[in-house]
């Protein structure tokens, strides 16, 4: 069972997990490529429904945790032996190993100093070392990775979503609180991504809750779900009058006519009447939508003749002919997606971990790279271990040296 | 037929260089090496021969495509893994011992072969030409595998070929031969599917991400985003998925481990080990660098094919008082000629660009000059097929009038007595349905 255990460990903790995956899921993709032009939303599709699939691509984040784990591991085993402290199988951890025969570390540890390593004498060991590790950016990147993946998996499997007006004065559905919406609102934005500001004002549903404000971004929460703002558009309700619709046709009609200029139509069911609606460019230059002034061309067409058309603003009528068209009311509104998604946060958090990682690796690498040595005089005879996160082949060349001179019973000196 | 062996120069060099560089790469097993790679182009010559005559060329032109396909694909898996193994231990040693065996090297030789005498099936296909230009190009690749087995011994021992720089050189050659044939080409469908992919994927993130759409976003970082639905994502993006193999492997080159010398106590002889290792490193980095000549070279015969497309200049057509356009079908152009016939309707200031061609099973069909997925840049004729200027793929015209993916967007029309019969307001809002925002009206032909 143990074996079995440390064999699972060894593929989980390889580097060739996450290319042998994503390859895997490449000729899944070139394969749907063959039979669909939608390619991508057909492969997020079959992740989402398959199982194998779901588990393969789990091996993504376990994989990356794993080698954090394991890397980690390894970091405080080789601080261990470089404090002096006796480790099995230190030269693993180290890239060169070799053994030489037992010599005096004195000298070695005075020309390590000169060169501008600091040493670590114990009474059978030597530890000299340059340079910062980075060891913190590449648990960062793991960390990043594991987030990533986390939460793409997480989405894939477990994002539930559906579309819903947000109405001015009419309450949220009922499993995002219920609250009544009091007021949204549309102004420009003076940021440097976003130009418009939208701000959607709701009344606590319950005695002892909040006033509660919804934006746009960083999208606004309610009971777990993000509200994720998609269009703007008027909530109307639409009366028609014709000859032979002697008692006329009312209906309250979502109408997605923003930005101005942009034409919906109301079918008026039974009858081969159609309301074609469109929120006309303002005279003023300011948002309709913003100020709440709205004039709108409306159209009648019966089947395919127009028997009616006209501008009129909320509470107004165009009518002619026995037709008329009115919208007593209208209301702003949002059409939204509520979405249950536990995925994003993670994913959040991984763009973040990326950037710090990237941040703390490149300074290092680039001028001060970590460079360790290590000699453990035992039983006669000198391990000397080494290895470089940069700047590899000084630093080899310096450690060849260095037993050269320990050989030489410290005749000569190291390079500068 | 005297352009034929001009023709067919490109194709022979390619074969001769795979030779050399799988000669030199299984140097252990030459005669193997050799005699698999002629076995293998005989039979890759003769089956591709066979799936023409048995089958319908699409069928033969698809099987081919894929082999090269999977071929490139290899050359990833390949490139990834040398990366891996030279960056880092701990990457398992797979297939080692195997890829010095040879069998190994007869089946790696094979496939070449069989690859590259499919693809010159597929070219003398397309020329028209018979039996004996296909048994005439056999025997010149057999005696130019005999020059290429006499040449690589004296080649001297600079000419060094690593596993993964051998896989980037026959691949990168079986490329080149492909982009010479316009239905073989990989590098204008991947730019294709590249660019759909970039504009699904951002799609997706925006939705995954909760990021708000245009409407809210400040118009230049819009423009920004933008740029990432534009044709050149999908020519940049393919170009990315071209070389990224062949300049990882010559990444994993350059980053391979020195060998260890800690163990040596004189400076001198470690240094020379290491400068001996440094400099063979150098030389295998010359077959790689060749290669990416070589995909550049299958890049650009892409880009600007050696191939004249039928593209005539639209012919400008009115409708009749009851708003119906009327095309003779022997008037100004012979509709039943097979060729291509564009024309141009305009009228209140707007207009349609639309095509009327026989198909290959005599029936007359009439349909946009433009697809519903790219830009209306419009078709050209060539051999058998129509092909979109815009993302350069091949529609075969046989399935022009059926609609979907690149497909010019058939327009409904009624074939009478006296000609084609279309309804111009039909034909107008199909056509502005199709292009919207994208519309660009080409009024001359290319």
């Amino acid at each position: 069972m143990r074996r079995l255990l440390l064999r699972l460990w060894g593929v989980m903790t390889s580097r060739a997990v996450p290319p042998v995956v994503i390859g895997i899921f490449l000729l899944v993709y070139i394969g749907i490529a063959f039979f669909t032009e939608e390619t991508l939303v057909t492969l997020i599709g079959l992740t989402s429904k398959s199982v194998v699939l779901a588990l393969l691509f789990a091996l993504l984040p376990i994989s990356s945790a794993c080698r954090l784990v394991a890397e980690a591991v390894s970091y405080l085993k080789r601080r261990r032996a470089m404090a002096g402290t006796a480790v099995p199988d230190a030269a693993e951890l180290f890239d060169e190993a070799v053994e030489v025969p037992a010599a005096s570390l004195t000298i070695a540890e005075q020309s390590l100093v000169g060169l501008g390593y600091t040493t670590r004498r114990t009474e059978d060991t030597l530890a000299s070392w340059r340079g910062f590790s980075n060891f913190p950016a590449r648990m960062v990147y793991l960390a990043a990775t594991f987030c990533l993946f986390a939460g793409i998996l997480i989405s894939l499997t477990s994002r539930l979503s559906y579309r819903s007006p947000i109405v001015e004065g009419d309450p949220l559905p009922a499993d995002v609180g219920g609250g009544v919406v009091e007021r949204i609102s549309l102004q420009p934005s003076s940021g440097m991504i976003l130009s418009k500001a939208l701000t959607m004002e709701v009344a606590p549903a319950n005695p002892g809750e909040a006033h509660r404000s919804l934006g746009i971004y960083p999208p606004s929460m309610l009971r777990g779900m993000f509200v994720y703002p998609r269009y703007l558009g008027v909530g109307a309700a639409v009366r028609i009058a014709a000859p032979d619709l002697p008692d006329g046709f009312g209906k309250n009609s979502i109408l997605n006519v923003y930005p101005p200029g942009k034409e919906d139509a109301v079918e008026i069911p039974g009858s081969p009447y159609r309301v074609m609606v469109t929120l006309l460019e303002p005279e003023d230059g300011v948002d309709p939508f913003s100020s709440g002034r709205m004039i709108f061309s409306v159209k009648l067409v019966k089947g395919k003749d127009l028997v009616l058309a006209g501008k009129m603003a909320t509470g107004g009528a165009v009518s002619r002919g026995g037709y008329q068209i009115s919208f007593p009311e209208t209301r702003r509104l949002v059409i939204s997606d509520f979405i249950r998604d536990y995925g994003v946060p993670l994913i959040w958090t991984a763009s973040v971990l990326f950037i710090v990682a990237a941040a703390l690796w490149l300074p290092v690498r680039l001028l001060l790279p970590r460079r360790e040595m290590l000699f453990i005089d035992h039983a006669g005879t000198l391990l000397a271990l080494s290895r470089a996160e940069g700047r590899g082949r000084g630093h080899g060349s310096i450690f060849h040296e260095a037993l050269d001179l320990l050989e030489a019973g410290g005749q000569g000196k190291l390079p500068e | 037929m005297l352009s034929l062996p001009y023709k067919m120069i490109p194709f022979l060099l390619s074969w001769g260089a795979m030779l050399l560089v799988l000669l030199r790469r299984f140097s252990a097993h030459r005669r193997t090496a050799i005699a698999a790679g002629i076995v293998g182009y005989a039979c890759g010559e003769a089956g591709a021969w066979l799936l023409f005559h048995l089958y319908s060329a699409e069928v033969a032109v698809g099987v081919m495509k894929s082999a090269v396909g999977v071929g490139f694909l290899l050359l990833w898996s390949a490139a990834v893994i040398a990366i891996y193994r030279s960056t880092g231990r701990g990457f398992p040693s797979w297939g080692e011992s195997v890829g010095r065996t040879k069998v190994f090297a007869g089946g790696i030789a094979l496939a070449a072969g069989v690859l590259m005498g499919g693809i010159v099936a597929c070219r003398l296909a397309g020329t028209g030409s018979g039996t004996i230009a296909c048994f005439v190009a056999a025997l010149a690749a057999v005696v130019l595998a005999g020059a290429a087995f006499v040449v690589e011994e004296k080649l001297p021992d600079l000419f060094t070929v690593s596993p993964a720089g051998a896989m980037a050189a026959l691949v990168s050659l079986l490329l080149f031969t492909s982009s010479s044939i316009i239905r073989l080409d990989l590098f204008a469908p991947l730019s294709m599917k590249v660019m759909k992919f970039a504009h699904d994927f951002v799609h997706q993130f925006f939705e995954s991400m909760l990021i708000p759409d245009h409407l809210f976003i400040r118009s230049y970082l819009w423009g920004y985003i933008g740029l990432l639905f534009g044709k050149g994502v999908g020519f940049w993006g393919a170009l990315a998925i071209w070389f990224i193999p062949v300049l990882l492997i010559l990444l994993s080159v350059n980053l391979e481990r020195l060998p260890p010398v800690a163990h040596i106590r004189q400076g001198a002889k470690r240094r020379k080990m290491v400068a001996a290792a440094i400099e063979n490193r150098r030389l295998r980095l010359v077959v790689p660098a060749l290669s990416c000549v070589v995909f550049s070279l299958a890049v650009y015969r892409s880009t600007f094919p050696a191939v004249e497309y039928w593209d005539p200049k639209p012919v400008p057509v009115t409708a009749a008082a009851n708003g119906e356009i009327v095309i003779p079908k022997k008037g100004e152009v012979d509709l039943e000629d097979g060729k291509l016939h564009k024309f141009l309707y305009r009228q209140n200031g707007n207009q349609a660009r639309f095509m009327a061609v026989m198909t290959p099973e005599g029936k007359l069909t009439v349909v946009l000059d433009a697809c519903a997925i790219c830009k209306p840049d419009g078709y050209g004729q060539a051999e058998g097929s129509v092909v979109c200027y815009y993302c350069k793929t091949l529609i075969p015209m046989d399935t022009v009038g059926k609609p979907g993916g690149c497909n010019p967007v058939p327009v409904p029309f009624t074939e009478k007595e006296d000609g084609v019969h279309l309804d111009a307001v039909a034909l107008v809002n199909t056509w502005t349905t199709t292009v919207q925002s994208t519309t660009r009206v080409k009024e001359e032909g290319k």
